[in-house]
């Protein structure tokens, strides 16, 4: 009798989430399995056949793909870090009760990341044109003699790139450190003060340990969007009809995936290849830096 | 009883309703994509009031895009399967043409039978031609030339005839001169856009491809000149001002921050839209300093292709064919209006063709740009146009930098065989 009951439950249960997996099943877990199907097919256009491991043989021989794989991973590692810290900071002067105006701040951190992509990056094109408002007030300022060529030079694009991303997503993550700062009990910190600890060895030796769930998670999450990165280098930095100019110098490995599918002779097999390669850096990153977390 | 009657009324609604579709739809909807709404989008949009004026019942409809945009829409559509969304008829350009009909064999609509293609420049028809069946309108040519301000020009003295033979390296030299007396550059250069590599190759008669199609850049004498001379004129820094995207490119010659531009002939459109009559006047094409190089280039160049799922598609072949493919007086005003340089041949005897033109200080520009035409040495595109530009401006910069050309024609040849697989 009982366990009738249980097996109808259990069968009203599966009812009830069988729309939900159905529509997963058709939208996420089908074309996931269909692209790596697609990695192994080569040829251009809609002519493709199977290739066996020509893709993956093709990945190892191709100079694009290797420039937007070190841009992408320069981006990685030198914006991902910087950003983390600088929400870190943030975090932690906004949530001192004794700093007036506090919540205007905080609005005004969080409000980039509210803000559509494009729209923002076509901002930055702007602003940050040779003869643009940035250039001209670091003139103004007598910071700098010549303007900067943000777009033009390799280098500085580079610098335009993490600056803009920095900008749009700090905000965002100081959001979570400041609710997880809500969470250490005040206590710990006034016994540190009694006991004399520094303000900055309080900072290092108790918010970053009791933050470090979170951190985990905002740069987990980080290294996962800027590996994606697309919009800003599709935006900001494109002349000529391509984004990851000047020279490839902001290609990404999104941009590139796109590239080979809608602006060269599309290699849908080739194409779906590299978009595996993304996917397996991701979790292959993720979990060292689980493994990373869980030693300390 | 009652039931079936239901049925049955509500089975007359909605064929009631269907007839009233049916009725709405003959007034046939055409639409069209295009990229720029002062050259080809206005030449469209005059074709249209032409034809529209005799045949009411068609609605014709353009779509501007940026050139960019448009193009991988459009591939992405393709892509896709999906019909739906896609235009009636599409603008490509020629670099782009076999691209799209390899790739998408049965996205276009064949019009072997329906055009005369003996009255199009053989070479626009070649080009949008496989396995025997052409799928164009051929549009326009690309014949480039150098577009300069005379006022400025005439300021570091120099006159029409000290432009009409000269070699790219006199073109730095004069480009020197006039930022010396004007203070201006001559150019605006954006050095993420291949376009004056593909104008030198040309106007040696050689391209990044073979006619077999295969990669023709090692051992290539004029891809390797072309090559030294753009980064010579990168080197140069007071030649010219370094702009980024279109808008900054055009921008410069059109608020007078530059003197000079050379590229196609539909730029004209564009100069002609600012209020600078007089003011400007066009040059041949600079010449590569080796054996073979002539004046006489190209540079973009489109045709209008009409989809084969589109549901307007045999209004579309009409417009096309009855504006397009005979109407000789339409050409002649898209020639002055937009510059746009047709490949129909007939309208070559028109007025217009042989007029001067104020604009350009009363310069016959016209009969100069025929002329020049005439004498552009032919090359084969092949489809890959896109990939190879894109590995000669990944090297630009260390090449300015002072980096071995050889070591990069060696890299460009490397990238664009991979990309070819």
């Amino acid at each position: 009798m009982a366990s009738s009951i249980i097996s109808r439950e259990n069968r009203a249960g599966w009812v009830f989430v069988a729309p939900a997996l159905a529509l997963l099943g058709v939208f996420m877990v089908y074309p996931i399995f269909w692209s790596l199907w697609m990695s192994f097919q080569t040829g251009k256009g809609m002519n493709f056949k199977f290739g066996g491991f020509g893709n993956m043989i093709r990945l190892t021989k191709d100079p694009v793909l290797h420039h937007a794989l070190s841009n992408t991973l320069i981006f990685l590692v030198v914006q991902v870090p910087v950003m983390i810290v600088l929400a870190l900071l943030f975090a932690v002067a906004l949530n001192n009760p004794r700093l007036r105006g506090r919540s205007v701040l905080r609005t005004a951190i969080f409000l980039p990341c509210v803000t559509s992509l494009v729209a923002y990056s076509v901002l930055f094109k702007s602003m940050f044109a040779t003869d643009g408002v940035v250039n001209d007030t670091l003139i103004m300022l007598h910071i700098i003699n010549t303007p900067i060529g943000w777009m033009i030079e390799p280098f500085w694009a580079k610098v335009l790139i993490i600056l803009a991303i920095t900008w749009r997503w700090t905000g965002y993550n100081m959001v979570f450190y400041l609710a997880a700062l809500q969470n250490i009990d005040p206590a710990i910190y006034e016994a540190a003060r009694i006991d004399g600890v520094p303000a900055w060895a309080r900072f290092l030796k108790i918010t970053v340990p009791m933050l470090k769930p979170v951190i985990l998670f905002t740069t987990v999450l980080s290294t996962i969007g800027t590996l994606q990165l697309f919009d800003e280098v599709n935006t900001i930095t494109a002349s000529a009809g391509a984004g990851g100019n000047p020279a490839d110098a902001t290609l990404t490995l999104s941009l590139y995936i796109y590239n080979l599918l809608f602006k060269y002779v599309p290699s849908y097999g080739y194409a779906a290849t590299v978009s595996w390669l993304i996917v397996i850096m991701v979790a292959l990153l993720s979990w060292i830096q689980f493994q990373f977390a869980k030693e300390r | 009883m009652n039931h079936a009657n239901k049925w049955h009324r509500s089975l007359l609604a909605a064929a009631g309703i269907n007839m009233l579709l049916a009725t709405t739809a003959l007034a046939t909807d055409v639409t069209v994509w295009c990229w720029d709404p002062s050259f080809n989008g206005a030449a469209m949009n005059e074709a249209i009031s032409r034809y529209t004026a005799s045949h009411p019942d068609v609605k014709i409809t353009v779509v501007d895009f940026a050139k960019a945009d448009m193009e991988q829409k459009l591939q992405t559509q393709l892509a896709s399967g999906q019909t739906e969304g896609l235009p009636d008829i599409v603008l490509v350009e020629d670099y782009g043409a076999k691209k799209y009909l390899l790739s998408f064999p049965g996205a276009f609509e064949p019009l072997t039978d329906k055009i005369d293609y003996s009255k199009f420049a053989p070479y626009k028809v070649e080009l949008a031609t496989v396995e025997g069946q052409t799928y164009s309108l051929p549009f326009d040519s690309g014949v480039s030339g150098l577009f300069y301000r005379s006022d400025l020009l005439e300021q570091a003295g120099y006159k029409s005839a000290d432009l009409q033979d000269i070699t790219w390296d006199q073109l730095i030299d004069i480009g020197k001169a006039v930022n010396a007396k004007t203070g201006k550059p001559l150019l605006s250069i954006d050095q993420n856009d291949a376009g004056p590599i593909r104008i030198m190759m040309q106007s040696a008669g050689t391209w990044y491809f073979k006619d077999d199609g295969t990669v023709n850049v090692k051992d290539n004498p004029v891809f390797k000149k072309a090559l030294e001379t753009w980064v010579k004129m990168l080197q140069t820094k007071e030649l010219y001002k370094p702009v980024s995207g279109w808008g900054d490119y055009t921008g410069a010659f059109n608020n007078g921050d530059v003197a000079a531009v050379f590229t196609g002939v539909w730029m004209t459109g564009g100069i002609k839209s600012n209020n600078m009559s007089g003011k400007w006047a066009v040059a041949p094409t600079p010449k590569l300093d080796i054996e073979g190089a002539t004046h006489y280039s190209n540079l973009g160049g489109s045709s209008w292709y009409v989809l084969a799922s589109a549901p307007g598609k045999d209004a579309a072949i009409d417009f096309l064919k009855t504006e397009w493919g005979s109407d000789v007086d339409f050409y002649q005003k898209i020639l002055v209006g937009q510059g746009a340089f047709s490949s129909y041949l007939p309208a070559r005897d028109g007025a217009a063709y042989s007029a001067n033109d104020d604009y350009f200080g009363g310069q016959a520009v016209w009969a100069d740009f025929s002329d020049w035409q005439a004498k552009i040495p032919g090359v084969n595109y092949g489809i890959y146009t896109n990939e190879a530009d894109a590995a000669v401006t990944a090297q630009l910069p260390g090449l300015v930098g002072g980096g071995s050309i050889d070591d990069a024609i060696t890299a460009i040849d490397a990238q664009i065989e991979q990309q070819m697989q």
